[in-house]
């Protein structure tokens, strides 16, 4: 019995559930102390069967809708312009660096750019994005992809600069053409690194794309969330949007991680 | 050796000249003149900064001359590449992760634009030769460092190349898997018959594998001496304990200018 | 000749010495002259109001660049009041964040076991997004204070550092574990306690790691107190003057204010960089 929960003990989701387990507990006592000493304990901490509770719920919260339809149903706007965004913004960022690899005058022009990009707060240009565009599905979809743009044009240059030169050699030796240079080596090697500028952009989209909604009262999950903050409907639907939005933040970064094992079958035998 | 034999590489006044970093000259290879048969298996030796890597590379159309000229079957080192007759094999295993080994071994015909089942053939008759045959279809990161070096060889002899080229390929392996791949080397070798330029700092390797040792000298690097090793072939690795190799180890070892190294 | 010129395109610029010989100064200047020459293309474009036509925008939207000076000239007392609140929070956030994280991270090097798993816990901590986290935030910390502008400031620094910590946890794990191969073996053959490893070997080891997080942190700090400076309770700091300002209908003022915003990132990078310059040269 105690050998096998040692063997227990060594797998790391072990250790990761310890972790979660922990956390709810420590929501539970949270809870349970606001519960007594506040005069609203929902606002400020609810118990999590609450919040399940307030998710299978039936109760119309606005006109027609439950809680939980009213989640969906927001998140799918916000979401979609979001993914639009972020799959724009990495298409650019990947274009961009293959241009920047291609010609040794542009990279030099727009590499001093693209770290600079990096430092400036991009989230704080949303206001103005809107009014610049005037519509919020086109600003959600430009703060997204300028925000999926940098991480995935950096680390993909990253991947073509980590190439090494023995294998430059390897095609000079053997008179391999440019476009094969780049479909049979340049490209492949950096797609690691790609979904690792993936990985870091997924989950600022999603960010952004709530962030935006907030700016203007015209539905999506952000304007729902303001509108639960001001209680203007049920507080549980501000909580059911927390835990929605965390949840599909670790969920983008986990799918694309999957997408990542399955088309390099290499790492999968390593 | 009495009979005539055809010149494959021909090389007259070859010298390199670099810039380091503060923009100097340093001078990396002089003067060399240096004729290899076809058919030939010879060793480049010396110590590090000898200019030996930059000989071969000048071969390989990688480096271009400051001064002299190579001339390769009456061609220049660009139009020989440019035909794809040389084989290169690094001192690094330059496999592709995202490439099985077998995937490994056709890039270079994929690029020549062999069909896909010769590609496939070809590539299964290699992987035999090296003893990978089991391996095909593991990816270089299952594979030891020996196992990676064979598939680094499979694939530079894949293409059938006239020329093969080797830079230090056994460098960094242990001395038993090294002295396992140059029995295999010498045994592949007399099989296709091709003219083969090895880069190493090891005399003893040489001695073993070479029909002749071409010792270089640094500072400024140049030939300083051709030594015949004129040991019967077959040879195995009990060639190495007679007394003749030691006597031709030791005439190498004195060939290098300046003394001991 | 022609597809020699090509391959040195694809990457061969470093062996092929003769041309880069011939160009070395060249080389030199060109990766200072050719961005300087895009940027000033920029500005012309914006100040001749190119941008203004490609974009659909007018003036009043997408004010001059010297509009946008002058008003930075004309408020420099208010954009300093709000630089300072916004600048706090990112820098209490991120210290508090980062030796949280390192913290973490050192214990979980010590006790990998339990630690691994507290680490991802914490990496999906940095997924949440600051739109969920700062409302939450806001809500906890009603009770830290009467004064509406520090239980603000204790939410939003609370949020910066979450972001930091799981930043700087993830790298100094790797720092302190990812040692050189027979490191850790030489101090076992010396018998040395895991105290003595740790001071030894693993934080001298997470060093260059530890600034890896911090660049990465930086910006992300600045990001994230602005961000959550749209949520907080207390109307202060850059962020929040943008959205203000943008509600308001006054551009100009918010483009003064964007600028500002730009200008912090980049200062404190540069000051990253310049500490980091310090700090690794005594390492080495």
């Amino acid at each position: 019995m105690k050998e096998k929960f040692e063997v227990l003990t060594n797998k790391k989701w072990f250790s990761s559930l310890l972790w979660i387990l922990l956390l709810i507990i420590a929501w539970e006592v949270g809870a349970f102390v606001v519960a007594n000493t506040k005069r609203i304990p929902e606002n400020v901490l609810p118990h999590l069967y609450q919040i399940i509770i307030a998710g299978f719920s039936t109760d119309k919260v606005t006109g027609d809708m439950t809680a939980t339809q009213a989640v969906l149903s927001s998140a799918a706007q916000t979401l979609l312009r979001g993914f639009l965004g972020f799959v724009l913004g990495a298409a650019i960022g990947f274009v961009f660096a293959l241009v920047m690899k291609m010609s040794g005058v542009l990279e030099k022009v727009l590499f001093p750019y693209l770290m600079l990009i990096q430092l400036i707060p991009v989230l704080g240009l949303a206001p103005i994005v809107l009014a610049i565009t005037g519509d919020i599905n086109v600003s959600r979809v430009i703060i997204a992809a300028i925000l999926s743009f940098y991480p995935v044009a950096t680390n993909t240059l990253a991947g073509f600069k980590s190439v090494e030169k023995e294998k430059y050699d390897l095609m000079f030796i053997c008179a391999a053409k440019p476009h094969v240079i780049y479909t049979k080596v340049l490209i492949p090697a950096a797609l690691p690194y790609f979904f690792t500028g993936l990985k870091i952009a997924a989950p600022m989209a999603v960010t952004a794309s709530i962030l935006v909604d907030t700016l203007q009262g015209d539905g999506g999950l952000g304007c729902l969330l303001s509108q639960s903050l001001k209680h203007a409907m049920s507080i549980y639907v501000f909580w059911l949007i927390v835990f929605f939005s965390a949840f599909v933040g670790i969920l983008v970064g986990k799918v694309i991680g999957w997408i990542e094992y399955g088309v390099s079958p290499w790492k999968r035998r390593a | 050796m009495s009979e005539v034999r055809d010149i494959e590489i021909k090389t007259r006044e070859l010298g390199v000249t670099f810039q380091d970093n503060a923009g100097r000259d340093v001078t990396a290879l002089t003067g060399v003149n240096l004729e290899i048969y076809k058919g030939e298996f010879i060793t480049l030796l010396g110590p590090s900064g000898c200019g030996k890597t930059t000989l071969l590379r000048s071969i390989a159309d990688l480096q271009k001359p400051t001064t002299g000229d190579v001339h390769i079957q009456g061609m220049t080192p660009k139009e020989v590449r440019l035909q794809q007759k040389f084989g290169f094999v690094f001192q690094q295993p330059v496999l592709f992760d995202w490439r099985t080994v077998k995937k490994n071994v056709e890039l270079p015909m994929e690029i020549m634009g062999y069909s896909k089942g010769e590609r496939s053939d070809r590539a299964d008759e290699m992987l035999e030769m090296v003893g990978l045959k089991d391996f095909a279809n593991h990816y270089p990161n299952q594979l030891s460092g020996g196992m990676q070096q064979r598939a680094n060889i499979a694939r530079a002899f894949g293409l059938d190349p006239d020329i093969l080229l080797m830079d230090e390929p056994f460098s960094a392996l242990d001395e038993f898997t090294k002295e396992k791949l140059h029995e295999d080397l010498l045994r592949i070798w007399r099989a296709t018959n091709k003219t083969i330029l090895f880069v190493t700092h090891n005399i003893q390797e040489g001695v073993f594998l070479s029909d002749r040792v071409c010792v270089l000298s640094p500072h400024p690097g140049r030939l300083s001496a051709i030594v015949d090793i004129d040991i019967e072939r077959p040879r195995t690795l009990e060639v190495k304990e007679s007394s003749y190799f030691n006597e031709l180890v030791t005439k190498v070892r004195n060939s290098f200018e300046g003394g001991s190294v | 000749m022609e597809y020699e010129v090509k391959l040195e395109k694809v990457g061969r610029k470093k062996s092929l010495s003769q041309r880069i010989k011939e160009n070395k100064t060249w080389q030199k200047a060109s990766t200072i002259v050719l961005p300087l020459i895009f940027g000033i293309v920029l500005v012309g474009l914006w100040q001749t109001e190119v941008l203004h036509s490609w974009f659909h925008t007018d003036t009043f939207t997408l004010p001059l660049i010297n509009k946008i000076g002058g008003i930075m000239g004309d408020i420099s007392d208010k954009i300093l009041e709000n630089t300072i609140a916004t600048v706090e929070v990112a820098f209490f956030g991120l210290v508090i964040g980062s030796v949280l994280g390192y913290l973490i991270a050192m214990l979980a090097a010590l006790y990998p076991k339990i630690g691994s798993g507290g680490l991802s816990v914490i990496g999906a901590f940095a997924s949440i997004p600051v739109v969920a986290m700062a409302p939450v935030l806001n809500n906890w910390t009603k009770d830290v204070s009467t004064d509406a502008n520090l239980r603000s400031m204790v939410s939003k620094i609370i949020v910066v550092t979450l972001i930091c910590a799981a930043d700087m946890g993830l790298n100094a794990y790797r720092g302190l574990t990812e040692l050189k191969p027979f490191s850790e073996d030489l101090m076992a053959i010396y018998g040395a306690p895991k105290k003595i490893t740790l001071w030894k070997l693993r934080i001298p080891n997470s060093i260059p790691y530890v600034f890896t997080a911090l660049k990465v942190s930086v910006p992300a700090s600045i990001m994230t107190a602005i961000v959550s400076e749209y949520f907080a309770e207390y109307i202060t700091g850059v962020g929040r003057a943008i959205r203000e300002n943008i509600v308001l209908a006054q551009y100009s003022t918010a483009w003064a204010y964007i600028a500002t915003a730009c200008l912090i990132g980049v200062v404190a990078y540069v000051v990253l960089m310049v500490l980091q310059s310090i700090l690794l040269r005594r390492y080495h």
